[in-house]
């Protein structure tokens, strides 16, 4: 006992000195940070001038702009279809993928590909593709004969949300991993049993998987809306939150304030992006039951 | 008891969700991945083939346009400093990781759980949410505009995941492996560098990788912290192409494809540590 304590004194600088690097980076990088847009948010602040505290004006100046309006507004849009579009894709393909047709592991390989491509490479690929003169979709519609669809996607008020939404959300290849990691876990006894007993794979599907990975999907999209409400590449570079200021979102909006020097406007705007994702994150929580906390952990 | 009448039913069932599960799988494959491949075959094209028969093979393969890519441009320029801030930053990151995910994994010591939440928490925060505080930070330290505020940065943003993936790696390592080696006099600092940090590689790499692939990819920071040449990455780049390459998609598309290399070379080689680090925290049984 007395060797155990005489080692963790002679062990404690070291445990300091082990710890040191990690601490001063986490207290520069995430803790002054989050003080910093908290306090900020309350001011008025160019960068040069003096700050000065005006309470509450950048949280009611900003809802009572109609672009930070549409910036939220569309921001739930994003993470509206996330939960309706992109989880459910990829929960059919992980549930296909699952039942380890010919080639699963390919699949999956592939599937997940794009996901280590930069955001900048896939907005700048998906925009030349929606290009109205050379891109390829127009080019595709002209020939299986709908030239009458083909338009401009990224230019036209009703169209450019959505293009933009679908270039990111068919992306669905870190959900459809984690998804079809839980369905690959259920024990296929259950399966074997379920058909002795005549149910078919689709009665299978919806009685003993689905049932089985619910906390995997609550947590597939849970994170889904999440990455949908700190969108900014994405749009950033496809539309730049034109034509007419129909697609900004948060991080948009932030972006320009901070170009504009508006640092007490652009601190208010990342607190709201906090908050609303808190609001929503719980909000789907407390509605679907909880996710298994470490999943949250895995970016 | 199974019941052959309900079991003769499901069979024609069964041929068509065979069929239908082929049919999405293939519809799926061609709206994700055949974009990709159209870039890469496109990049290989002349910008007259580009125009006119956009789905054909390139009638002969233009090399020339990334030679083009990297000349024009001055892709070479961004490359290499893409290659410097992912490189020396995901090292720095696994080195100050690795040594807190020790302690933490392999020492007893008041608000040791603290800690470890304090430290992994940070992945719940939409990082494009400090922009402002990171510009403070970085123009304040006399850092901005240079290769060493980017690789700063991008070691603390990634500092979570990594602890997260390192320190549950080390905590798995048997204690015994490392009482024998105090027996046998090992210091501090050996029992880490020669013991713990050499078993949980498989796990530091998993780390590295992640990392390795945050950094390369990374593009609101490197957007809102540098202003030159000196020291823009190729995310920012691919995007004053657009303006350079303005008419010369041949030349546009060879540079995207030119910068997506490096990650998806790490992805052939690496993507079952990828997907099993991707799922190791989601699937708990």
């Amino acid at each position: 006992m007395k060797n155990g304590s005489l080692r963790s004194n002679r062990n404690t600088k070291y445990i300091i000195l082990f710890l040191l690097p990690v601490t001063v980076l986490l207290t520069v990088f995430f803790i002054y940070p989050i003080i910093s847009i908290l306090v900020l948010s309350f001011t008025e602040w160019n960068g040069i001038e003096p700050i000065t505290f005006i309470g509450l004006n950048n949280f009611s100046e900003l809802f009572g702009n109609s672009v930070f309006r549409t910036s939220i507004f569309n921001n739930l849009v994003w993470a509206l279809s996330a939960a309706l579009l992109q989880v459910p894709l990829a929960c059919v393909i992980a549930l296909i993928l699952a039942r380890e047709v010919k080639g699963w592991r390919t699949f999956r390989t592939l599937f997940f590909l794009p996901n280590v491509i930069s955001l900048v490479a896939l907005a700048m690929l998906w925009r030349a593709m929606y290009n109205p003169e050379f891109g390829v979709i127009n080019n595709l519609l002209g020939v299986i004969g709908l030239e009458h669809l083909a338009r401009n996607w990224l230019g036209e008020l009703n169209t450019a949300l959505p293009a933009v939404i679908f270039s990111y959300q068919i992306y669905i290849g870190y959900f459809m991993v984690i998804i079809l990691a839980g369905a690959l876990s259920i024990p296929k006894t259950l399966y074997e049993a379920a058909e002795i007993d005549g149910a078919n794979v689709l009665q299978q599907e919806i009685y003993i998987t689905l049932p089985s990975i619910r906390g995997v999907i609550v947590t597939a999209g849970t994170l889904a809306v999440a990455y949908a409400l700190r969108q900014f590449e994405t749009t950033f570079l496809m539309t730049a939150g034109g034509p007419a200021n129909r697609t900004p979102v948060l991080g948009l909006y932030m972006y320009r304030q901070m170009a504009g020097f508006h640092y007490g406007k652009a601190a208010a705007t990342g607190i709201l992006m906090i908050v609303l994702g808190v609001f929503v994150i719980t909000g789907l929580q407390k509605i679907f039951g909880k996710t298994d906390a470490a999943a949250d952990s895995i970016q | 008891m199974a019941t052959p009448v309900q079991k003769k039913s499901f069979s024609p069932l069964q041929q068509t969700a065979k069929i239908a599960k082929w049919a999405v799988l293939f519809v799926y494959a061609a709206i994700a991945i055949f974009p990709l491949l159209w870039l890469t075959m496109s990049a290989f094209k002349t910008n007259f083939e580009i125009e006119t028969s956009p789905f054909s093979l390139p009638a002969v393969w233009q090399f020339q346009n990334f030679i083009n890519a990297l000349s024009v441009s001055g892709l070479a320029r961004y490359f290499l400093n893409s290659v410097i801030v992912a490189v020396i930053a995901t090292l720095f990151n696994l080195f100050i990781t690795s040594l807190a995910s020790f302690v933490v994994a392999r020492e007893r010591f008041p608000l040791r759980k603290v800690f470890f939440t304090f430290s992994t928490a940070g992945v719940l925060i939409p990082i494009i949410a400090f922009m402002v505080p990171y510009y403070i930070v970085i123009t304040r330290l006399g850092l901005y505009d240079s290769l060493l505020g980017l690789i700063i940065t991008y070691s603390a943003i990634n500092i979570p995941i990594s602890m997260f993936i390192v320190s549950s790696f080390m905590t798995s390592i048997p204690k015994e492996l490392e009482d024998s080696a105090e027996m046998d006099g090992c210091s501090f600092w050996q029992r880490y560098s020669r013991i713990i940090a050499p078993l949980a590689k498989p796990g530091i790499v998993t780390a590295g990788t992640f990392s390795f692939i945050y950094c390369w990819n990374e593009f609101i920071y490197a957007l809102l912290l540098t202003s030159s040449r000196g020291a823009r990455t190729v995310q920012l780049a691919i995007r004053f192409f657009t303006s350079q390459f303005r008419t010369d998609y041949a030349g546009l598309y060879a540079a995207i494809v030119l910068t997506m290399i490096p990650t998806v070379a790490v992805y052939i080689f690496m993507h079952d540590k990828i997907i099993s680090g991707m799922t190791a925290g989601a699937v708990k049984g």
